[in-house]
């Protein structure tokens, strides 16, 4: 009889060991399962409808980036334009005289001459007189325009920037570039190539005419120039720009 | 007395340090066998406790039932017929019907010891 018990204990627990490894696997499978498809149709669909919005949602944000890049390149071509249109502007600055330029040049210093070498002109009117006779606005214009002539890019005298509408006039004894008064000794800055500037001037006979004024010119080539900005205020009043046809 | 109890702590160990998953197509006709073996293990302590225990009726009936209620289920699935329904209801509402015996027995039985 005990023996008998004791065998049943037996399968019993036998038994159960089997019942408890069915129990760990199925907790373990339902625990971590392993993952297969085991949604429904319409469970299914609704995530494809969730993907499908999803997707809908991306290709819209794809257009929305594309026309972003789109706008971004024109500007930059636009940008593109702007940088040329600053060329120009700089460009017309330049030749308009209202920006600082430097370069290849000379500068012509006129200055009184030593000393009146003939003495037989100690009888006439003495030196004051002569010595008075100061080169006048004509002479600077002859001057600079031989020096425009011979391809002087900028010319500034007494640091006085020349630009297209610049004048050179006596008022009074003094000599006034626009309405700046310049004072001697003159100095004349050109830019441009220096030996067809000192070879114009020398054909020109500047040195012997401003010898007449008892003045003499000093030459000198310069590898780098600079010549100030015209710094004068100015207003555009009677002009206006033509428009023409197909213009747009 | 307490050597079915270690074999279920036995058991549960080995399962789990096996490492055994069932993939989830078939795990619920392991739930239905494990529902089977439990409703049979209460069926063995109810007439345990109503002294008509006999090991061969409980052997068999946990072995059949766990492998009859598995098959047909599988088989359930193949035809289209949901039978492990009929199973987990057939087999809950005898486990529940099982225990409940068990309660009064032993309600009744301390009941008695009190008087």
């Amino acid at each position: 009889m005990l023996q008998k018990s004791r065998k049943i204990t037996f399968i019993l627990a036998i038994i159960s060991a089997i019942i408890g490894v069915m129990l760990a696997v199925q907790l373990r499978s339902s625990l971590h399962p392993v993952h297969k498809e085991s949604r429904s149709i319409a469970e299914l669909r609704t995530t494809l409808q969730k993907e499908l919005e999803k997707h809908k949602n991306l290709l819209a944000d794809i257009s929305k980036y594309n026309q972003l890049y789109y706008q971004y390149e024109t500007s930059l071509s636009e940008d593109e334009s702007i940088s040329v249109m600053k060329e120009e502007l700089e460009r017309n600055r330049r030749l308009a005289g209202m920006v600082e330029v430097e370069g290849e040049g000379i500068v012509l210093q006129v200055v009184d001459a030593p000393v009146p070498q003939e003495p037989i002109l100690d009888e006439h009117m003495q030196v004051p007189v002569v010595r008075e006779y100061t080169i006048d606005d004509e002479d600077l214009r002859w001057l600079v325009n031989i020096l425009f002539a011979n391809g002087a890019q900028a010319i500034s005298i007494n640091e006085q920037r020349l630009v297209a509408t610049s004048a050179i006039r006596n008022v009074g004894d003094v000599i006034q570039i626009d309405t700046r008064t310049i004072k001697p000794p003159y100095e004349i800055k050109a830019l441009g190539e220096p030996e067809v500037l000192l070879s114009a001037l020398k054909l020109e006979g500047v040195e012997e005419n401003f010898r007449l004024a008892n003045k003499k010119v000093l030459a000198e080539k310069r590898d780098k120039l600079l010549i100030a900005a015209n710094k004068e205020p100015r207003v555009i009043q009677f002009m206006k720009p033509v428009k023409e046809k197909g213009d747009s | 007395m307490w050597l079915p109890l270690i074999g279920l702590i036995v058991g549960l160990a080995v399962g789990f340090l096996l490492d055994w998953r069932v993939p989830q197509e078939y795990s619920s006709y392991l739930s239905i066998a494990l529902l089977a073996g439990l409703d049979t293990i209460f069926g063995g302590i109810r007439s345990f406790l109503e002294r008509t225990f006999n090991v061969r009726i409980f052997m068999s009936g946990f072995f059949f039932n766990t492998l009859f209620a598995a098959g047909l289920a599988f088989i359930g699935g193949f035809l289209g017929i949901d039978l492990y329904l009929a199973a987990i209801v057939a087999f809950g509402v005898r486990l529940f019907n099982n225990l409940a015996v068990i309660r009064r027995i032993v309600l009744s039985r301390w009941i008695n010891q009190q008087e």
